[in-house]
Parts: structure tokens; C-alpha cells; sequence
């Protein structure tokens, strides 16, 4: 959308006095134009997409085809929601203009890693790719090539095209949720779904949010202050965190518990909550597997189709119902009879029975004794989690143990009785080996109190944020062929894929016969940023990885690393289409500017390579249906014919990736399905557009349908399939009893609390036991979003330049260490660099490294090098990607910090 | 005449510093100089926790030019330079300006900042600083901000891309903007929305509403330099929001 000055003044006016309830602002637009100035401005509006989800809406202030400045949009209809936007992408400029701006291909010509490289032509950097990739896949077989994308939700289109290239040649892709390690295990395990999650607007409906883990204020900068709307309208706010936090700082109450402890202060709640019968019993006897008897023999839920009573009735309506459904077995207090709940629809017309013991009499004649999955959780409560046991866990101090006693008390009833009850449960806290226990435990307190389904009410994760927003198959596949997929914990963990632990559970997860010997990825820089960066370097030194072909717009670490580099564009450069999770706007990016120099869109990139490998790999099929790279074959034809007559150009090629980029946003609205249905690109040229949600208002509230229409769990994670999630959760229930083999085996049927460090670096010969005392954890900077404005001039000023170290003043005495000395984290593995900070707010026993800086500022060393690929077995047993796969755990992760000195340098 | 003024919630203020940055980009403001930072009071780093367990706090306090209405700087310039607009706004003529940086001198606040050279030379230096290889733009021609010159109407530099050097720079309320009918870039690209600007004369404006019958803070108001920027102080906090489990149980 180009605004012209009047339309821009006219938006700011009303934008401006319609922020903040108005409490705050409104101008009257005073002052006469002034002649000389905004006339010749345009402003386009884009939407901010870098690696955060935020997708914040920016117009961009263009004089004579340069970006001058970028002004947040403030066009949401919400006026609360106005503006979007924070200090990262009001100084994006600094990237796109900056002076690591990739200008032209690259081909390298150094040792890997060494960053020497020749230009090329597009021509001859494309043709080297397509030469290299059809030799790898001819010699190793398809799946050898890997790739990966970055949060798809920011960029549909482009991110898309390479989703699409690798469908149509069977590459493996890597799903980066899990990459990341975000993914909270806990969601399908519990719910059957990627995540769920409500818009931040929904904040100020809460009247009691507990935060744990996440330091919103930083790494949601836009949305915080919805948590400041929440208090203000008299909701209480707690910050749960080992470390005291700027979100802490906003909060009624901070507690501070030990690292890695927070499922047993959440079942401390627990246990007061069921001793006290604070619970909502309705609520739990209908939506949750609680009444559901579970056999002590074996410790499997009780299958209807194995009691004598019930199983022609079960054998009967299994027919009528789903594959991926299993019958299980209520006692009904009504009827004083077992009763099936019908596994697809939770409306209830039986009472169950929550408590007591039952000898069930089966098919073959044996009888067992059986208890419903709540009086399990109420025994195990009061034998491990009653408030002073958990206390004693989570104290930081011995000395605390008995306030901390009565405050897990006060809490559980604060939180019992004040609704709506929301959980904000961050990344901080389950990215850990245990970090699915801590989830599953935390829910245990929304659903118990059945703060689900209502305004303002549930658990919510906020980091990562795959979740793509309706089905987009008819771009992302190429003729509707599926992706295959890699798991990336366990490319990079050799050692473990030979165990006997992986071969006893893993049933689905895939390998390439021949490993990975390509990989090629964009909008991301795994050689600094993901778990066991080394270990990519090394696979890159040893030359087992063949090929890495990287796009990007900025000459990056990982660039360096590649031998091709293509380069890519920022998101006022192109179009493309955004839908995001923490809030439900469907927004364009739309392009303020010419991309600079010869850098090109990856959509045109990635239809480049498909069409180059087809002339190379002589599949017919393919070949034959090439020019439908593009929606729009013509586009394609048009391109080609150029190249033919000789009157092809980047700029020709620019104009006809924009407009495929339009006709694929079209096409993915088009076959969208209801929540988009009606949305057209012409409406989104003017603005965001808010998706069509089964909910009051298109209000994003979790699990709506399913507690207000009694639907089953769970509902569909796009785009994954439903019977492919649906299977986590059989009963058709919130389950917090888990049966499979893996979960009795590792004592985790129900929620329940680990330590830190026992099942991991403990076990380890070389690991933290004795002499790492510390947990590292690699939070996320106010001034990064991940690694991207790592070399943001502006943003570089505001940090000294310099990376640093936190910890907290005792700590660091007992090392000898002060304020601003240059110390290395370290532990067996590896080592990073940074300036010592001393802050009182941190633990005891923890150490902070910000997460995000180039190795070029670290003196060629790497966070990452300290992390390990540590794989949960239970994360194994099915592989939905994104959804149920191995995961990392950042933070399971033990260092210590010593003066630099002495130390050598890497 | 109206008299403009701007308020700031510390409650609101969540300390992310987008206000220093916005401030930073569109007045194109070099390395090296901010008119506008984000403090954490009482402590060196920006928030770092100040005070011992359990009693810790942090206060974000963002400090742009106080804009006085009884500016110190004004007083001192020697050759008016430096002067107070009809409507409020401290400005500096940037052809007027001698560098001798007396108002730097008399300004409590710390919020002017001296070109030691022209102000092109200070991004090649602080792209040298911050380890770039290269010290400029990829694009040569390229200097982020509001493009062009603003003058007042009788006709004084208030802004210009390129600082000469030699010239005392501080923050104009956006002088370029509100002339034109605008907020500040700081107040429009508040993402706490802590922020509320308007006429202090006009008592029906938001900002009069809001300052009306409530506790404001100046800073330094001891000075009686009778800035123009206002703080709302943080609440207390009660521990418990609004929460009282025990009628209920």
C-alpha cells in the first residue's frame, strides 16, 4: 500500500488516538503542512518478519528509492494492539543497508569457514548448485539433501518455495521447531497438539497470569505491555524464574525457585488444590482422561474392549469411530456399572467415578484391580508434592523452606479461585531434558481448575511458533507431493542413533540410508546458532557434508561456512504473506524498494534451482511440469522466452517474482479453507486482516470447540494431518496419564518432577558431576531476535559492543571473579567468551550467556559448542515432525566460569 | 498559545529502549550519541536487578531533553543559539551554534551531545568500533533518517541529516514531525504506549488530563528548571494484585 502524506498523517492521527484506550494518547492534529517535506515521501506498509513471531506491521518511509526510516503501521483494528513493533525493526535499516549486505553470489574459494569466496554471476553460482545436487542425489540418493526453513509463519511465500523444491525432489526436510528446541513436548503428550496459545490481547481478559520462564518484556516487547493492561484492571501477576527479570520487576510477586524446578512447585499446587477440593469436578469428569480406570497390574489404561462387560459393545461401536480412537473404561456412579465414554464426542451422560478402587473382571477370565487416572495423581500428590516437600525442591535455601511451605499453599489457592487463569509457560523453562514433565505438570493446574476454552483463561507458549495458520499443501507441496523429513537431534548425535535405547523405541523417525551430504537452508545461521554448532563445523571441515548452499541477505557466520552463498532479501524487498500465533492477522509484506544490488527473491532463487536441477536429473515428469514452479506457468514461460531473445534481466525477473509471490498468497487463500476464507490480496494491500476463528469475536482462545461443543481433543495442528495428532490423545481427552511403554518404563506415566542434570550430564563420565556447577542458560537478548541484528550498529552501542556473562555477585567472588573481567564459560565440551556481569536478581548456581552473537564477536568461539544433543526416549516413540520428535534442551547444559586469562584462545 | 509537553508512565515503561533506538534512526543520530536513553535506576547495567534478595527492583527511566521552561541552557548560551520556542520546544540553530558547549555545561540532565566532528566521521568511526571490516554503508550514498532539512518559520536550522562539526545536538521533541502535525517518533513507536504528548495549556488535551490531580515527578524539580517532561512514578506494589483468596475459601 503506498500512502501518500496526507492519507500517513491522517493514519498516525487516528492511530495515535486510538492507542492505549485512549487513556494515554490523542493529539489534535495541530500545525500547518510544511511544504518542503513529506510530499516526496512515500510509505509502504510491510510486515516486520524476522525469526520472532511478532509480525509487526511497519510502514516504510521511502525518499528516492532508499528506506530513510521505518514508522510501526498502528493499523490493527484493536486499537490496544497499536503499535506493533520494537527497537529490532525500527533499526532493521542498519541490516539492509549495512555493510555485511550480501551484493552478489558467491562461490567459495577458501577453506570452509574461512570466508574466502569469488563473485559470481547468478548464472554460474545457480548452475554450480544444480551440478552439485544432481551429482549428491544421483550418488547418495535423494534424501541426502537436507534442508530447513526458519518460522514458516513469517514467510509463506518464499519460505514456501523452498518447501515446495524439496517436495518435488524427495529432499529431507529438517523441521526447525524442533531444531530450536522449542517445541514444548508437553502439548501433544497432553493435548495432542503442536501448541495452542492465546493472543496477547487476550492478557488483559486474565485475572491472574502466572509467568514462568519467560521474560516477556524482552522477547515480546509489543506484548508486554498487555500483562502492565492485565494489573491495571486489577489482575494479579506472578513471575515464576530462578532469575530476577525485567518481567519480574512487573510483577505483584517474583519466586524464585532452583533451575530446572518448576513441575515441582506446579504439583505442590497441585496437591493443595485436590487436598483442599478446589478442583472443578465437572469440569475434569468431561474433558479429561482423570475418571479413566487404569489397571495396576500392568499400568496401561483399562481397554473396553478387554472387559467382560463391554466388549461387544466396544467391538460394536469401534466401526463407527476413527482409527486413531481407542475405548477406554469409567465406572459410573449412576448406573453403578462400567461405562465406555464415547471417545468422539464429550458431551456426558454418565457420572464417573474420580476416586476408589475397582476389580474389573476381563474377556479371558482374569480379574484386575483398577483406579481412575485422579486417584493415581491424588496419591502420588500426597506421597511426593505436598507443599513442603515441594518446597524443599524448589528453595533456593535451606532457610526458605518453611515460607516457601505457606506460600505454595497461598498460591494454589489464589490460583483456584481467581478466573480467569492464564499460564504463560517460556521456553526458559521447558527447554530442558525434563522440560515435557514441567508442562504436563503446569497444565494439570489450568485443567483442574478448568480454566480452559474462556477469554483469558489456559497455557500458552510463546517461543518458536511453528504453528502454521491453515492448510498450505497446494503451495508448499509441488503437485501435492508430501515433504519427507530428518530429525536434526539425531543427525547431530551419531552415538545415540547406535544405542540400544533408540533402536528399542524409535518406530517411525527416518534416516537417510547415506546420511546427509547436502544441506541447504535458508533464513537461519545453524553454524552459530543451533545446538552443536561445532559439530556442524566439523561435518563441514571433514567434508562428510558434500554441499552447503546458504541464502541469506547478510553475509552471516553460517555464509562463511558455505561454499555457495545466494543472496537473499529482507522483507521490504519482496512480497510475502505472514500469519503468525500470538496474534490472528493476516498481513503482506510488501516491497518499500528494489533489492539491493544483485540480491534477488528466494521464491525466483529456489524456481532457479528447481529448473536447473530438471535439466540435470532428466526426470521427465518433472521436467514436463517445470513451468509450474510458478502458479502462474505463463510467468515462468515469459521468463524463459526472455532468456531466449536476450531481453532477460534482474529486473525483469524481480517484476515476475512479485507477481508469483502475489498469485502463490492467492492461491494459499484460496484453498485456505474457512479461517481465510474471502481474504483476498487486494484486501490485504490495505492492511491486516484478522482470521475467521470458531470463537466470539474471531477471539484466539484456546480450545474453544472443544469446550463449549464438546468436540473431541485434539483439534488439528496445520499441517499436520489430524489422525497423525490425534493418536497422541486417543481417548479423545486431555490426558495427563500417559500409558505407552516408554512412560512406564521411565516412571513419567503421570506428571511428576525430575532434578536437573541426573539423567544427563551426571550419567556422563566426562559430565558436571563435581566439578560444573553451574546451569548455562542461553536466554534471548533484548537486542537479537536469535542471531539476526547480532551486528546491529545501533543495537551493538546499547551492549558496550561486547558480549557478556552474568552472574550473580556471590558466585562469582567464590571465582575470584569482578565486575567486567573477561571470563570464558566452559565445560568439557566447549567454551564461550564474554565480560563478567555481577547481578543480585540471578541464582546461586546459574550462569546467563545471551544466545545470538556471531562467532566474529566472540573470538571465534560458540555457546553452542557447550550444549549436547540430549534426546528424551519418550520423544522418540512417534515422529509427527514438529510435533512429537527429539528435541533440544539449550539449557541442560552445566559450565563453569573462570577468568579468561590463562585460558586459550580458540 | 499552547505549550507542549510529554508525559511518561513508569508503569507503562517496560525498559526496552525502542524510544532510544526509534529516536536514534529517524534523527539520524550518530554513533556514539543518543538523545534519548533508557536507564535502570540505581544500576550501571541496564536491567541488572538493584538491591539484595528478596527486595530487588527495576525501574526503567527513559530521559529525553526536559525541554525546561526555565532551560539552564537557554540562559547560558551566549549566542542565542539555544532558545525555547513560543510553543515550548528547546531547539538549537544549528548555523548559529559555536560549539562552545556551555549549555552542555548547565543542562542537569546530561542530554547533549557535541559533534567533536562532522557527524558522517562519526558513523565511520562507529562502524570501526563496533568490528566492521568495512566503515560505512554498504550503499555509499546511503544515511538512515528523516531526509530532509527543518526550519522553523523564521526560517532556523532545526534538523539536517548531516551534522556539521562543531554543533550541540539534543532531542527537538521531533521538532520536524510536530510541525507537521505529528507525534514524536518516540511516542508514536512507544510499544508500552507509555508515553502521552500534548498541549499543557490546553486543559482538556490528554496530557492535561493525565498530569491533572495525580502525582508527577520532574526530574530534578529542586533546580526549579521546570522541565516539561513528566514522570508517573511506579505504584506500590501490594504483593497480592488484586486478590483476596480468603473470603471466598
Amino acid at each position: 500500500m503506498t500512502i501518500n502524506r496526507r492519507d500517513f498523517i491522517k493514519v498516525c492521527a487516528l492511530s495515535a488516538a486510538a492507542a492505549a484506550g485512549s487513556r494515554y494518547f490523542g493529539i489534535a492534529p495541530f500545525a500547518q503542512p510544511n511544504p518542503a517535506g513529506m510530499d516526496s515521501l512515500d510509505f509502504i506498509r510491510s510486515t516486520c518478519s524476522p525469526n520472532c513471531t511478532g509480525a509487526c506491521g511497519f510502514n516504510a518511509m521511502v525518499y528516492k528509492g532508499r528506506i530513510q526510516s521505518l514508522v510501526q503501521a498502528a493499523d490493527y483494528p484493536e486499537k490496544e494492539y497499536n503499535p506493533r513493533g520494537c527497537l529490532r525493526g525500527q533499526s532493521m535499516l542498519n541490516l539492509i543497508y549495512g555493510p555485511d549486505r550480501l551484493k552478489q553470489p558467491l562461490i567459495r574459494i577458501g577453506k570452509r569457514g574461512e570466508g574466502k569466496f569469488r563473485a559470481v554471476s547468478w548464472d554460474e553460482a545457480l548452475d554450480h548448485v544444480a551440478d552439485k545436487l544432481a551429482e549428491i542425489m544421483q550418488k547418495y540418493g535423494p534424501e541426502s539433501v537436507a534442508t530447513t526453513i526458519q518460522v514458516p509463519g513469517t514467510g509463506y511465500v518464499n519460505k514456501g518455495a523452498l518447501m515446495r523444491l524439496a517436495s518435488m525432489y524427495d529432499w529431507s526436510v529438517i523441521h526447525a521447531y524442533t531444531m530450536n528446541g522449542d517445541l514444548p513436548a508437553f502439548w501433544p503428550m497432553t493435548f495432542g497438539v503442536q501448541t495452542e496459545e492465546l493472543e496477547s490481547l487476550e492478557w488483559t481478559n486474565s485475572k491472574y497470569t502466572m509467568v514462568l520462564g519467560s521474560n516477556v518484556l524482552v522477547t515480546r516487547v509489543p506484548d508486554a505491555k498487555f500483562l502492565n493492561i492485565s494489573r491495571e484492571k486489577g489482575g494479579k501477576l506472578v513471575v515464576v524464574d530462578p532469575n530476577y527479570s525485567p518481567t519480574a520487576s512487573k510483577a505483584d510477586e517474583w519466586v524464585q525457585i532452583n533451575p530446572s524446578t518448576d513441575a515441582a512447585f506446579a504439583l505442590g499446587i497441585v496437591s493443595v488444590i485436590l487436598n483442599e477440593k478446589l478442583y472443578d469436578e465437572d469440569f475434569i469428569k468431561t474433558y479429561t482422561d482423570m475418571p479413566l480406570l487404569v489397571r495396576l497390574d500392568n499400568h496401561k489404561k483399562l481397554l473396553a474392549s478387554d472387559v467382560a462387560s463391554l466388549a461387544g459393545r466396544a467391538k460394536a461401536r469401534k466401526k463407527n469411530i476413527p482409527e486413531y480412537r481407542e475405548q477406554y473404561v469409567v465406572y459410573n456412579k449412576n448406573s453403578k456399572g462400567y461405562a465406555i465414554p464415547d471417545p468422539e464426542d464429550l458431551k456426558r451422560n454418565f457420572d464417573p467415578a474420580l476416586e476408589g478402587e475397582f476389580e474389573v473382571g476381563l474377556t479371558n477370565g482374569e480379574r484386575v484391580k483398577a483406579k481412575p487416572v485422579f486417584q493415581l495423581l491424588a496419591e502420588l500428590m500426597k506421597r511426593e508434592f505436598t507443599p513442603e516437600k515441594a518446597a524443599r525442591i524448589i528453595a533456593p535455601e535451606e532457610s526458605r523452606v518453611p515460607a516457601y511451605t505457606e506460600m505454595i499453599a497461598r498460591i494454589a489457592r489464589e490460583m483456584a479461585t481467581t478466573q480467569p487463569l492464564h499460564i504463560v509457560y517460556g521456553a526458559s523453562n521447558y527447554q530442558w531434558y525434563h522440560g515435557d514433565l514441567k508442562g504436563r505438570a503446569l497444565s494439570l493446574i489450568v485443567t483442574l481448575t478448568g480454566n480452559l476454552g474462556k477469554p483469558g483463561a489456559g497455557i500458552s507458549t510463546y517461543a518458536g511458533q511453528y504453528r502454521v495458520r491453515w492448510p498450505l499443501g497446494a503451495w508448499w507441496g509441488f503437485k501435492d507431493k508430501k515433504n519427507k523429513w530428518l530429525n536434526y537431534l539425531l543427525w547431530m548425535n551419531d552415538e545415540y542413533r547406535g544405542s540400544e535405547e533408540f533402536r528399542k523405541y524409535n518406530k517411525e523417525i527416518p534416516h537417510p540410508k547415506n546420511g546427509v551430504k547436502a544441506f541447504i537452508y535458508g533464513w537461519g545461521n545453524p553454524f552459530d546458532q543451533h545446538n552443536m554448532a561445532n559439530r556442524m563445523r566439523e561435518k563441514a571441515s571433514s567434508g562428510e557434508l558434500e554441499l552447503i548452499v546458504t541464502t541469506d541477505f547478510q553475509m552471516s557466520t553460517s555464509c562463511l561456512w558455505s561454499d555457495v552463498v545466494l543472496p537473499g532479501v529482507a522483507w521490504y524487498e519482496k512480497y510475502d504473506l505472514t500469519a503468525t500465533v500470538p496474534h490472528p492477522y493476516v498481513q503482506l509484506q510488501q516491497p518499500a524498494i528494489e533489492p539491493l544490488f544483485q540480491s534477488m527473491p528466494e521464491i525466483w532463487i529456489f524456481k532457479e534451482i528447481a529448473k536447473r536441477l530438471a535439466e540435470r536429473t532428466g526426470n521427465r515428469e518433472i521436467l514436463k511440469n517445470i513451468a509450474d514452479f510458478y502458479p502462474d506457468p505463463g510467468l515462468f514461460k515469459t521468463e524463459e522466452a526472455a532468456r531466449k531473445d536476450g531481453s532477460w534481466s534482474l529486473k525483469l525477473a524481480r517484476r515476475l517474482a512479485n507477481e508469483a509471490s502475489l498469485d502463490a498468497t492467492s492461491l494459499m487463500l484460496r484453498t485456505g479453507g474457512p479461517q481465510v476464507q474471502d481474504m483476498s490480496v487486494d484486501m490485504l494491500k490495505k492492511g491486516p486482516v484478522r482470521m475467521n476463528l470458531p470463537t466470539p469475536d474471531n477471539r484466539q482462545i484456546m480450545f474453544h470447540e472443544q469446550i463449549a461443543q464438546f468436540k473431541p481433543f485434539p483439534p488439528v495442528s496445520y499441517p499436520a494431518p489430524l489422525p497423525k495428532t490425534a493418536r497422541f490423545v486417543r481417548s479423545g481427552r486431555i490426558e495427563f496419564y500417559k500409558d505407552d511403554d516408554v512412560f512406564i518404563e521411565t516412571g513419567e506415566t503421570l506428571p511428576t518432577h525430575k532434578d536437573p542434570f541426573v539423567d544427563t550430564e551426571n550419567k556422563k563420565a566426562t559430565g558436571a558431576s563435581g566439578h560444573y556447577k553451574l546451569a548455562l542458560i542461553t536466554r534471548n537478548a533484548l537486542y537479537r531476535v536469535h542471531s539476526t541484528h547480532s551486528n546491529n550498529l545501533t543495537l551493538l552501542e546499547l551492549q558496550d559492543m561486547k558480549p557478556k556473562v552474568w552472574m550473580n555477585p556471590r558466585a562469582a567472588e567464590e571465582r575470584g571473579i569482578r565486575e567486567g573481567d573477561h571470563v570464558a564459560a566452559y565445560n568439557d565440551r566447549g567454551k564461550v567468551y564474554g565480560y563478567a556481569v555481577l547481578d543480585p536478581g540471578l541464582h546461586q548456581n546459574v550462569a546467563v550467556f545471551e544466545e545470538g552473537w556471531w562467532s566474529r564477536y566472540l573470538e571465534g568461539t560458540s555457546y553452542n559448542s557447550l550444549t549436547y544433543p540430549w534426546i528424551k526416549a519418550a520423544h522418540l516413540i512417534y515422529f509427527t515432525p514438529g510435533v512429537w520428535e527429539p528435541t533440544t534442551a539449550w539449557n541442560e547444559t552445566a559450565c563453569e566460569v573462570k577468568k579468561a586469562e590463562g585460558v586459550s584462545h580458540a | 498559545m499552547r505549550k507542549l509537553g510529554m508525559v511518561i508512565d513508569l508503569n507503562r515503561c517496560i525498559g526496552c529502549r525502542s524510544c532510544a533506538v526509534v529516536c536514534k534512526i529517524h534523527n539520524s543520530v550518530p554513533p556514539g550519541m543518543w538523545w534519548q536513553r533508557v536507564e535502570t535506576v540505581g544500576s550501571q547495567e541496564h536491567m541488572i536487578a538493584v538491591g539484595e534478595y528478596p527486595d530487588l527492583s527495576e525501574v526503567f527511566l527513559p530521559v529525553p531533553c526536559q525541554h525546561c521552561d526555565n532551560a539552564p541552557c537557554v540562559k547560558v548560551c551566549p549566542v542565542g543559539a539555544t532558545w525555547q520556542r513560543e510553543d515550548g520546544i528547546v531547539l538549537v540553530d544549528y548555523e548559529r551554534c559555536i560549539g562552545c558547549r556551555y549549555c552542555m555545561t548547565a543542562c542537569p540532565y546530561g542530554v547533549r551531545q557535541f559533534n567533536w566532528q562532522n557527524s558522517d566521521n562519526s558513523f565511520r568511526e562507529g562502524f570501526k568500533k563496533a568490528g566492521f571490516d568495512q566503515n560505512w554503508f554498504a550503499d555509499k550514498d546511503y544515511r538512515y533518517g528523516y531526509p530532509f532539512d527543518h526550519r522553523t518559520k523564521d526560517g532556523r536550522l532545526v534538523f539536517t541529516l548531516r551534522r556539521p562539526k562543531g554543533v550541540v545536538e539534543k532531542c527537538t521533541f521531533c521538532v520536524q514531525y510536530v510541525d507537521q502535525g505529528l507525534l514524536p517518533a518516540c511516542v508514536r513507536g512507544c510499544p508500552g504506549n507509555a508515553r502521552t504528548f500534548g498541549d499543557l495549556n490546553d486543559p482538556d488535551s490528554d496530557i492535561s488530563r493525565i498530569i491533572r490531580g495525580r502525582n508527577v515527578i520532574k526530574l530534578m524539580a529542586e533546580l526549579a528548571t521546570e522541565p516539561k517532561v513528566f514522570y508517573i512514578p511506579p505504584a506500590r506494589k501490594e504483593g497480592k494484585g488484586g486478590i483476596s483468596y480468603e473470603k471466598k475459601l
